[in-house]
This record gives C-alpha cells, structure tokens and sequence, in this order.
C-alpha cells in the first residue's frame, strides 16, 4: 500500500498555560501524524492534555509553540478569518455536552455549516436529509434540540460534523454523556461511517468501549505521548 | 445560517426578558412621543400667539421708531408699501401707538393705546377673536374701546363701563375723552393684559391728532416664505424704513423657543438613557447565557461579522416590536392630545416672558413629533448593543465552549 498523506500533522507542538508564576504545560514537545481514514482514540487521565490536543488540531486554540499542519497548511501562518474558514470547511466538531443551538430544528442543525458554506439550498436538503438518515434521524428533522434524547442529538451533532464532508473530525467525549446502550449505540453509527464513507475520526475518551473499536489508540500522559498502538483494520483501505 | 430567522427565536426563547425589555421601550418610546408632540404643540401654539396676537411675522416702523417711540415717528405713506406687499402675497396692516393714562371708578393705570384698522388688521391677527367679554371693535362705534384683562381688573371696569383717557396729542394740546368698554380681552400676553387699550384708527387719529401716517406696519409673509427671506424682501420695498423680525423684536423669546427645542432632543437622551441600560444588561445577559453557544458558532466556522450581524439582529428585532408598539399607542394618544388638548383652566392668563399661554394645551401630531423619537431611540439602543454585541463577536471559542 502506497503511504498516505498525513490529514493532520503536529510537530514538537507544547501548549503552556501560564497560573500566575507558575507554567503549565498541557502539550509537551507532541508529534503526530493522523492519516486519512483513521479512527483514532486519544485517551489518558483528566488534565492529561486530550482536550487540549483536539483544540489546537481544531484551530481553536494556538499551540505556544511547534507545528500544525491540516491537509498541509501551516496553522500558524492563518489569520482568524482564514483559521475561521478552515473550522467551517475541513473541520466538523462534535462536543461531549452536544452543543446544538436550541433555537434551531435537527435539520438546521446539521444544515448550518453547509448553509455558512454558501451551498445552494437544494443540494443542501439533499446532503443533510442524507446524513440524517444515515445516523438514524429521519423523521425527527423539525424537532429542537430540547425535544430530543441525548442519544438523538448527539447524532444530530455528529451529522452536523459530516455533513460537509471534512478532511477530520474531531470528538471530545462524545459518550461521555450517554448511557451504555445509547453510547454503543452512536459508536456504532460512527464505525459505520468510517468504514463505509472513511470518514476520519480522532476522538478524545476515557470511555473503554470508544476504545476498544478504536483502530489506533494514542494515551498521552502530561501533555506527551505515552503510546500509540495500531491495531489491524478490518474493513481495508478507504 | 439564517441570521433573521436565528434572531428571532432567540427573541422569542427568554419571553419573559423579551417582554419586559420590549415593554419598557415601548413605553419609554410612547412617552418621548407624547413628550415631543406636547412640547412641539405647546411651542408652536407659543410662537402662534407671538405672531397671531402680538407681533406678527414682521413688523415696519419708521426709521428712529423704535429707539424713540414717539407720536411724531410716523410712516408718512403705508399704503407705498401695503399695495405692494399684498400684490406679493404679503398681508398686511397698519397701526398707530402712544401711552398715556387711562381712569376707571376706582382707579387709574398707565396704558398702551393702539389704533387699528379694523378690518385689515383682522387680516394679520387674530386678537379680535380673543375677546374674554363684550365685544371687539367696530369701526362704527368709535367710541367704544377693548382693553387688556387685567387692566380692566385694575380699573374696576366690565363692558359698558365707561373709562377716560388721558394723553398728549400730537399738536401738543392735552388728548382726553370718555370712552365705553365694548370688551375685555382673554390673556394673550403681559404688555396687552395690562396696558393695552385698542381702539379704532379713526378714533386715535381723532384723540392725538394724527390726521395721516402710521406707527407700525404688522406684515404676514406667505406660508412658503422663509422667515429671513420675507425680511430682506419687505426690507426692499421699504427703503428707509426699519424692517424687523418677530426673532429681532423678541430676541429672548426667539432663543428660548429655540432652546426649548433643544431640550427636546436633551430630553429623549436622559429618558433614553434608563433604557440604554436595560438593553445594556439584557443583551449581555443574552451573551452570558449564550457563551457556549457563541462559542459553538464560532467553532463552527462562524466569524466575528457574523456573530455581530446576530446580535445587532436580535436589537434590531427588539427595537422593531418596541417601535410599532410604542407608535401604535404614541399616535392615538397623541391624536387626541392635538384634539382635545389638555385643560390649562386653572392656570389661564399665566404667561411666559410675556407671551399668555393657552388655556388648553393642544399637542402637535406630525411627523416631527414622531420620528425624532423613534430616531433617539434606535440610536441609543445601537450604542447600547455595541459593548455586548462586540464582545460576543470577539469571544474567545474554546473559552466560551467549555464555560461553566
């Protein structure tokens, strides 16, 4: 097999918070390298730097120093407005708290980005009503958030992070919130789309059950890579 | 992202805080409406008397009139500027003036007497309609006299009574008679209310021996002439002779009304500023609520612009509702203060620098009364939105995301 371009590329990336005198490091000198088609877990203990990692990836946060590269574009040389328009075109978000916006329908939810995306309102209605189905929605497009379970708008936000088609997506905790059955559950939809649409996921998690159908498995301790294990993909190259 | 359709749910999601925020506009609004057209109505009714009662628009004199105002100070030939002026669309009338003393039952007061042409004057004001008791002037009755409101209360005289005069002519000879009080005028200003005595041209001429000339021109210009440019025009026409404005005759009046307006726009800022508050405090307390979401937003690739278009939205909807809540209870209520006015009887014949005010004070319902508070109001909401709606544009995502 050909070897793959890296979608997300960290190199000897540290992020240090300052607490009056004293420095925190959350990342620590960190490389990695994420490739297309990957489901990835990135799990460790809390304040280990998991959320951390998943931020300066996301171009939410700015590492205090190294490289970060998305589909090889230097993080650190964008502006806001550029940093901006690469979250909204080749990122998709999905949040442990789900972070809908409550005032918006299922659809609109997953609708927004494509709609911040400037793509016409046809072919819109076609690629959300699509990602809707495919996480298990049809049917429940017009209800708000406060009229879904926790289970239902999770999907919602993970529509929402694939309706664009974006190079990763990145999801911090994404079961943390969910009950055993609801959580596999969404799992499932998840394995689902990368092994049938090579979707790539890195998911920040203490959850074992995200672990264990994770394909690749990162623990980081104190902001540094502590392991990083492969196991054998079953469903071939994407 | 359908900023319109986002802001008004998130108008309608804190209902409560949406109809108080809503309600105290409105009112703050309603009451700027009512507030603007009381005064407008009230300074334009102010300014009208000025002009229907006192002075008129312009007033010509000869010359040294007015730094000397004597009996001898006359306009030879009124008629050389009259025709012209109302071949132009002017009106005009002529009066003659002097002082002298004038003697009820019970006492005696210094007065103003004025000599009118009855008719013509009845053409540039509107005193003869502001007759308290008896009658006006009439040029068949010669002898007959109105006299100002509390002059009569000074002389103990009502219509009918008989008072003399008592002058100096103009041929140096004592000027005295017996005059009857046909009326008693309303208030309509300080100097009338208590020395004005009027009477027919004829019956002046008679008394000071004035056989021609005038004292005083009282010119009204044409609706669509400009103040300013009705002077310069009479003053054309009228070389030699001294042309003024009601604004030049009656500086400190002129600027007051002037100030008064001022006020107005003083005003809807101080009672605006109540409000500028609560849109303040309501709309931070929209982003504080909303932090995560913003942060969300932008997250998702929403920029600063877009965030500021969502807010400013979400004000601009609030003011919206307060506006056509505010008018549509503003515009009634002020219909029927222009109409019905409000009832100054109690306070009739109270005056400001000499100028009586109405007994019912009537608002203005126009166009000026309404918009310069929908005008203040939106502006000062748009200062009010800009501190929260700036901050929510510049918030920081990850910050905003995982606030707790």
């Amino acid at each position: 097999m050909p070897p793959r371009e890296p979608i997300v590329e960290l190199t000897r990336v540290s992020k240090v918070y300052r607490q009056g005198k004293l420095e925190v490091y959350a990342l620590r000198d960190l490389s990695l390298e994420i490739e297309a088609g990957e489901f990835t877990a990135v799990c460790g203990p809390s304040g280990s730097g998991k959320t951390t990692l998943l931020n300066v990836i996301g171009a939410l946060d700015r590492p205090t120093s190294g490289t970060i590269r998305i589909e090889g574009q230097d993080l650190g040389e964008m502006g806001q407005r550029e940093r901006s328009h690469l979250r909204r075109d080749r990122i998709g978000f999905v949040f442990q708290a789900y972070n809908l916006m409550p005032v918006l329908s299922a659809y609109e939810n997953a609708e927004m980005v494509l709609s911040l995306q400037g793509v016409e309102p046809e072919v819109r209605r076609k690629q959300v009503m699509r990602v809707l189905t495919e996480v298990g929605l049809e049917g429940l497009e017009e209800r708000r958030p406060d009229e879904l379970s926790g289970g239902q708008q999770q999907r919602v936000a993970i529509a929402r992070a694939i309706v664009s088609q974006p190079a990763v997506v990145l999801a911090d905790e994404p079961t943390a919130n969910l009950d055993s059955v609801t959580a596999i559950h969404l799992l499932d939809i998840m394995e689902k789309l990368y092994r049938e649409r090579g979707v790539t996921f890195l998911f920040s998690t203490h959850d074992p059950r995200v672990m264990e159908r994770a394909r690749r498995l990162i623990r980081v301790v104190d902001g540094q890579i502590e392991s990083d294990d492969r196991r054998e993909d079953d469903r071939g190259a994407p | 992202m359908d900023i319109w359709k986002t802001a008004w749910r998130n108008v309608l999601r804190s209902r409560r805080r949406t109809f108080v925020t809503v309600s105290a506009m409105s009112f703050a609004l309603w009451v700027m409406i009512l507030y603007s057209g009381l005064v407008a109505g009230y300074l334009r009714d102010m300014e009208q008397n000025i002009l229907d009662l006192e002075i008129g628009d312009l007033q010509v004199h000869a010359g040294d009139y007015r730094d000397d105002p004597s009996l001898y100070a006359r306009i030879d030939d009124p008629e050389a500027l009259m025709a012209p002026l109302r071949a132009r669309g002017y009106r005009a009338s002529s009066r003659l003036l002097a002082w002298g003393l004038a003697a009820g039952e019970e006492s005696s007061a210094g007065v103003s007497f004025r000599g009118l042409d009855v008719a013509a004057d009845a053409d540039v004001s509107r005193i003869h309609e502001h007759v308290f008791a008896g009658s006006w002037l009439d040029p068949g009755e010669p002898h007959g006299v109105v006299i100002g409101r509390r002059l009569a209360r000074m002389l103990g005289v009502e219509p009918g009574a008989e008072i003399v005069v008592l002058s100096q002519g103009a041929d140096g000879a004592t000027a005295a008679d017996l005059f009857e009080v046909r009326g008693v005028l309303q208030s309509v200003g300080d100097a009338t209310d208590r020395a004005g005595v009027f009477m027919t041209a004829g019956a002046f001429r008679e008394l000071f021996v004035v056989p021609d000339g005038v004292h005083q021109i009282v010119v009204r210009r044409p609706v669509d002439a400009e103040l300013e440019v009705a002077a310069t025009a009479v003053a054309a026409l009228a070389p030699g002779l001294d042309v003024q404005t009601w604004r030049d005759i009656m500086p400190t009046l002129a600027s007051l009304l002037d100030s008064a307006r001022g006020a107005i726009v003083a005003m809807f800022f101080i009672v605006y500023l109540a409000i500028a508050v609560l849109i303040l405090n309501a709309m931070l307390m929209a982003v504080f609520e909303r932090i995560r979401e913003l942060g969300v937003l932008k997250a998702l690739g929403v920029g600063p612009a877009g965030i500021l278009g969502l807010m400013l939205a979400e004000a601009g909807i609030l003011t919206a509702m307060a506006v056509v809540i505010g008018v549509a209870l503003g515009i009634p209520t002020l219909w029927y203060l222009a109409v019905e006015g409000i009832e100054l009887t109690g306070i009739a014949g109270m005056s400001m620098l000499g100028v009586a005010m109405d007994p019912v004070w009537r608002a203005e319902l126009s166009l000026a009364a309404v918009f310069p508070p929908i005008g203040a109001l939106v502006a000062i909401v748009a200062l009010a939105v800009l501190y929260p709606s700036l901050k929510a544009a510049w918030i920081d995502p990850v910050r905003a995301i995982y606030h707790r």
